[in-house]
């Protein structure tokens, strides 16, 4: 496992741009670099990339998930009604998880069990999360929590090291674990070769089950990280988060067909798309323009695989890299 | 090329009865549930089974239609479009740049349109057929990057409209008196795309691709020359949506068409097409796209809410699919899904693990439901009034919009017209689209026009846009009341008013200057960039600025999307920016809290906050003193308010020319013209914010 240029090339031209973006904003807006405004940064880019580190385990195993968002908006309601009634914060996190996971549990029976394919699964549990929860709550905010829902009770500084230190011990737990434990081998072994991976003796079903429930899971903890900055929970949070989390991981080089990838790539992946809206507003750069330059860092970390001559060089017009387990 | 296809595909054709070729994919289960729908909604909404119903349906599935059409292709060869609605939204601004802008008259500008479309279309071919770059990928890239676009040349703002009504009779005319125009295009294309993927040479090879590109390759297809052009149709039909979707609502904003991709999706899979390629029929898409517009259409005519249909499509689609999934498993196979797929196995703990999510999921909604429900009920006692107003015999129904159900400012409005509405005794119907949304709001005024309703009140997201089917249902004999934001003058009766945009922007101003002292910088974070109401306050307030206070700066309006956290965000790096800032205004609802919340966590004492929110989301704040103001008018009277001039119109008490109109317990309420005035703009701050509660 000996670090070599070749094996990380795709980690370090993410690595190189992020690079670039910080030295153009630090020339022309060294304030940027002020503490405070890093603290701002990692804490509100702390629950994206917790989804991204479950979106990446989704995609190395040959799936994906686009309803997060909507998942993610269950949560955050869920952890405001549970803290009104008066629960224990700690009680009030275990039930949250435990609703994310039931949630991420379902899609991964319907795609594991039941062979349905993931992104239709996950289209139809974006439109029923999101149109359920609006039907129920009519889009009203969960307001007046307890005093001790707020940063768990604690102050902001104690508080934020919190959320930063949960999301710091989830991603390196998970990059370890992807790398050096059976579970995360057989993920990477299934989303290469479902087909090969069951002949091998892994069971491909139970490993996409496990992975959406670790999904679900990982989204109910951001939900709530997220929620306990804030003194109310808004009924519309989470849109859009998908794109984001799926954005982040692919610019960081994990390979949309499923097994290649790392973690360190989707944080550089956060770090490089969750930085630009910042940045363009240090340096002046109108808003509006936000959009149009996340849309072309895809298409530039795309393009970049055929400069670095990593094509996909099986099944090349699938959408998701399902058939290759057949040709 | 041509005789290894036929050949290829001959073996299959034996052994098929005339279900199989009709409907190769179980297309017939969708057959059954469009029977449901209709027999469940021809009882349950009014006026579901007519003609005139279903001339609008098509009307309104047009756009979509077009993209699920040349989605369809795309899918069967086991690719994907994400980026049609994006390319609706850049198409739209770029034929309303060209028109209005660069002077070019209207069909020169269609066509350099279509041309914009192609050339979208021939980007994502490219990236995916001469990079060969997963299509899902390449595509979630293009649709960030033509919204941004769009959105980028427009800076968001620009909406152009005033269409020459020839233009506009492409979107919105009738052909024999009940034919919506846009038919004759849409009619043809389905012809078109049918005959293509199913007659000729051409459409057989998509199927082979879809199964395997590799091996079509080897038969002689030309694999990428197909591909580039079903991405290059995409764009092109993406832009021609976008030319009828203008000439539908009689406006082109860079937000055109957000979303259509999801639901044109759908309507591919509804219909039976394999995501994996392979298969799917152009009458299965037709299918799907008429069972998702259905349900939609026929929930709104029984006065249901339209997130069912959400809920409702989505269930539908995993039931599809599995049932489709089942039935498959003995029948006659076209796919290569693999072999392996054939033992699905399901353990107990599965079946225990969904029947607990489930559970789960009815147990969420039936308690967030349960607690809103007495939320409400808290909030404002139970006021039963004696319902002396009502003419006896007759239950005016009165349908109250509003511009996105989901915003606090909007259920406030609500609970107001709740209370008027059990107070008189009459009907309300409350529906709208859950976000900013246009579009659908032409949906649901065309559906209330087919349920017949005595009143329609709407709060105007785009005037150009709705001012057509308001003055169509003011000739079918219905009442036309706008309220928080007008239309044109000739397509209503009354327009409730709450405050003009020049009383908010001026309010607004002076309260800035107040709390500043008259000098200093200050920032503005807005609602979404394309917002009509809000562009129109910072106007008000950029000229009041210059009329009367020249030392105050404005210094950066910043987006939030409506989005609490978006404004927290915006907030943290205004701070950082323009460190001299001593003001934020907030004029969105769910804006100030987030602004509030940031300028906290700052720990800047310095730094205040006004703007336009609800009493309730902000009192923390002004409490505690960081926010120093809000202003607002009464949004609970605004609804009461609202639903007395409606009924007032629907029992004649209330015509042109009276200067003033009982409103219950708000008194008589004056009548200027054809507004009814609610009055000034109300400033809240620490002294009175405990009296209110909305």
């Amino acid at each position: 496992m000996a670090f070599t240029v070749e094996k990380y090339k795709r980690e370090i031209s993410a690595a190189a741009a992020f690079a670039v973006l910080l030295i153009v904003v630090g020339i022309a807006a060294p304030s940027f670099f002020e503490a405070g405004n890093l603290r701002d940064l990692i804490v509100n880019n702390a629950a994206t990339m917790l989804i991204a580190v479950g979106m990446t385990v989704v995609i190395l195993a040959g799936e994906i998930d686009i309803s997060v968002g909507s998942q993610f908006a269950v949560c955050s309601i869920a952890a405001g009604m549970l803290a009104k009634t008066g629960l224990p914060i700690v009680f009030v996190f275990l039930c949250v998880l435990l609703i994310g996971a039931a949630m991420g549990a379902l899609n991964g029976l319907l795609i594991g069990s039941f062979r349905l394919p993931s992104i239709i699964v996950t289209l139809a549990m974006l439109v029923i999360w999101r149109d359920a929860l609006r039907w129920s709550t009519e889009g009203a905010w969960v307001q007046d929590l307890p005093m001790d829902f707020q940063w768990f009770g604690l102050r902001q500084g104690p508080g934020e090291l919190v959320i930063v230190g949960v999301t710091l011990v989830l991603f390196v737990a998970a990059a370890w674990s992807m790398r050096n434990m059976v579970a995360g081998r057989k993920v990477y072994a299934v989303g290469s070769d479902a087909e090969a991976a069951r002949l091998a003796g892994i069971d491909p079903q139970a490993v996409v089950f496990w992975v959406f429930a670790v999904m679900g899971a990982l989204v109910g903890i951001a939900a709530l990280l997220n929620a306990i900055r804030f003194s109310a929970v808004p009924g519309n949070a989470g849109l859009g988060l998908e794109l984001k989390a799926i954005a982040a991981v692919v610019v960081g080089g994990t390979a949309i067909t499923g097994g290649r990838g790392r973690m360190v790539g989707t944080l550089i992946g956060v770090a490089l798309l969750g930085t630009i809206g910042t940045a363009l507003t240090f340096v002046g750069i109108n808003p509006f323009w936000e959009k149009a330059i996340q849309g072309a860092i895809i298409l530039a970390a795309l393009a970049s695989d055929v400069v670095l001559g990593r094509l996909g060089t099986n099944g090349r017009f699938d959408l998701i890299g399902k058939r290759t387990a057949q040709n | 090329m041509d005789v290894s296809i036929s050949s290829a595909n001959a073996p299959l054709k034996i052994e098929q009865g005339w279900r199989e070729r009709l409907f190769p994919n179980n297309e017939w289960i969708l057959l059954i549930v469009l029977a449901i729908e209709c027999a469940v909604f021809g009882v349950t909404g009014n006026n579901f089974l007519t003609a005139g119903n279903f001339f609008e349906i098509t009307r309104l599935s047009v756009e979509i239609g077009l993209l699920a059409l040349v989605m369809t292709p795309i899918i069967i060869t086991g690719g994907i479009d994400l980026s049609v609605g994006s390319m609706m939204g850049l198409a739209a601004v770029v034929m309303g740049g060209l028109w209005r802008d660069a002077g070019l008259p209207i069909w020169l500008a269609i066509i350099i349109t279509l041309a914009i479309g192609l050339l979208g279309g021939a980007l994502n071919a490219v990236m995916i057929t001469r990079l060969k770059s997963p299509p899902l990928i390449v595509t979630l890239g293009t649709f960030s990057l033509f919204r941004g676009i769009a959105e980028g040349l427009t800076r968001g703002i620009e909406n152009y409209s005033g269409f020459s009504s020839s233009f506009l009779f492409m979107g919105q005319g009738y052909v024999f008196g009940v034919i919506p125009t846009q038919l004759f295009i849409f009619v043809p294309v389905i012809a078109a795309v049918w005959w293509w993927m199913h007659r000729t040479a051409f459409g057989r090879s998509l199927y082979a691709i879809g199964f395997s590109p590799e091996g079509s390759r080897h038969a002689g297809i030309r694999v990428r020359r197909r591909l580039n052009i079903i991405y290059c149709l995409s764009g092109l039909a993406s832009s021609l949506a976008a030319v009828i979707y203008v000439a539908h609502l009689g406006q082109a904003k860079s937000d055109a068409g957000t979303g259509y991709e999801l639901t044109a999706i759908a309507a591919v899979v509804l219909g039976g097409a394999s995501i994996f390629g392979g298969r799917g029929t152009v009458l299965g898409t037709v299918l799907g796209l008429f069972a998702i517009v259905l349900l939609q259409n026929g929930l709104r005519l029984s006065g249901q809410p339209t997130e069912m249909a959400g809920v409702l499509t989505g269930v539908l689609l995993v039931v599809i699919i599995m049932a489709d999934r089942l039935f498959r498993r003995g029948g006659l196979r076209l796919t290569t899904e693999s072999v392996s797929e054939e033992e699905f196995e399901v353990k107990n703990w599965q079946i225990g693990v969904l029947s607990f999510v489930i559970l789960l999921a009815a147990l969420i909604v039936a308690g967030t439901n349960w607690m809103l429900v007495r939320s409400i009920r808290d909030d404002h006692g139970v006021s039963v009034a004696p319902q002396t107003q009502q003419p006896k015999g007759k239950k005016n129904v009165i349908a109250m919009m509003p511009k996105a159900k989901g915003d606090p400012y909007f259920i406030s409005c609500r609970k107001g017209a709740e209370d008027a509405a059990q107070e008189l005794g009459a009907e309300l119907l409350w529906d709208g689209p859950t976000d900013l949304d246009p579009a659908k709001q032409n949906e649901v005024v065309e559906a209330w026009i087919t349920r017949g309703v005595d009143v329609i009140a709407v709060s105007v997201e785009n005037k150009e846009g709705i001012s057509t089917v308001l003055r169509k249902a003011r000739a079918r004999g219905i009442k036309v009341v706008t309220w928080d934001a007008d239309a044109e003058k000739d397509a209503r009766d009354f327009f409730v008013d709450q405050a003009t945009p020049q009383g908010i922007g001026e309010t607004l101003t002076d309260e800035a200057a107040r709390i500043m002292g008259g000098k200093g910088d200050f920032a503005i974070i807005t609602a979404s960039l394309s917002a009509a109401n809000q562009n129109e306050w910072i106007k008000y307030i950029k000229q009041h600025l210059a009329e009367k206070y020249p030392d105050m700066h404005l210094v950066t309006i910043q987006p939030s999307d409506g989005d609490r956290d978006r404004a927290f965000q915006e907030t943290q790096n205004v701070l950082k920016v323009y460190p001299n800032v001593k003001l934020i205004m907030g004029i969105a609802a769910p804006a100030v809290p987030g602004i509030a919340e940031a300028v906290k966590q700052s720990g800047r004492n310095d730094v205040k906050v006004t703007g336009l929110s609800l009493p309730n989301m902000c009192k923390p704040y002004i409490k505690e003193g960081i926010v120093d103001s809000i202003v607002l008018w009464n949004t609970l009277d605004l609804g009461y308010l609202t639903v007395y001039a409606s009924n007032a119109l629907a029992n004649g008490t209330l015509k042109p020319g009276d200067d003033k109109v009982n409103a219950g317990r708000l008194k008589d309420i004056q009548v200027a013209g054809d507004e009814v005035m609610l009055g000034k703009p109300f400033i809240f701050n620490k002294d009175n914010i405990d009296q209110f509660d909305f």
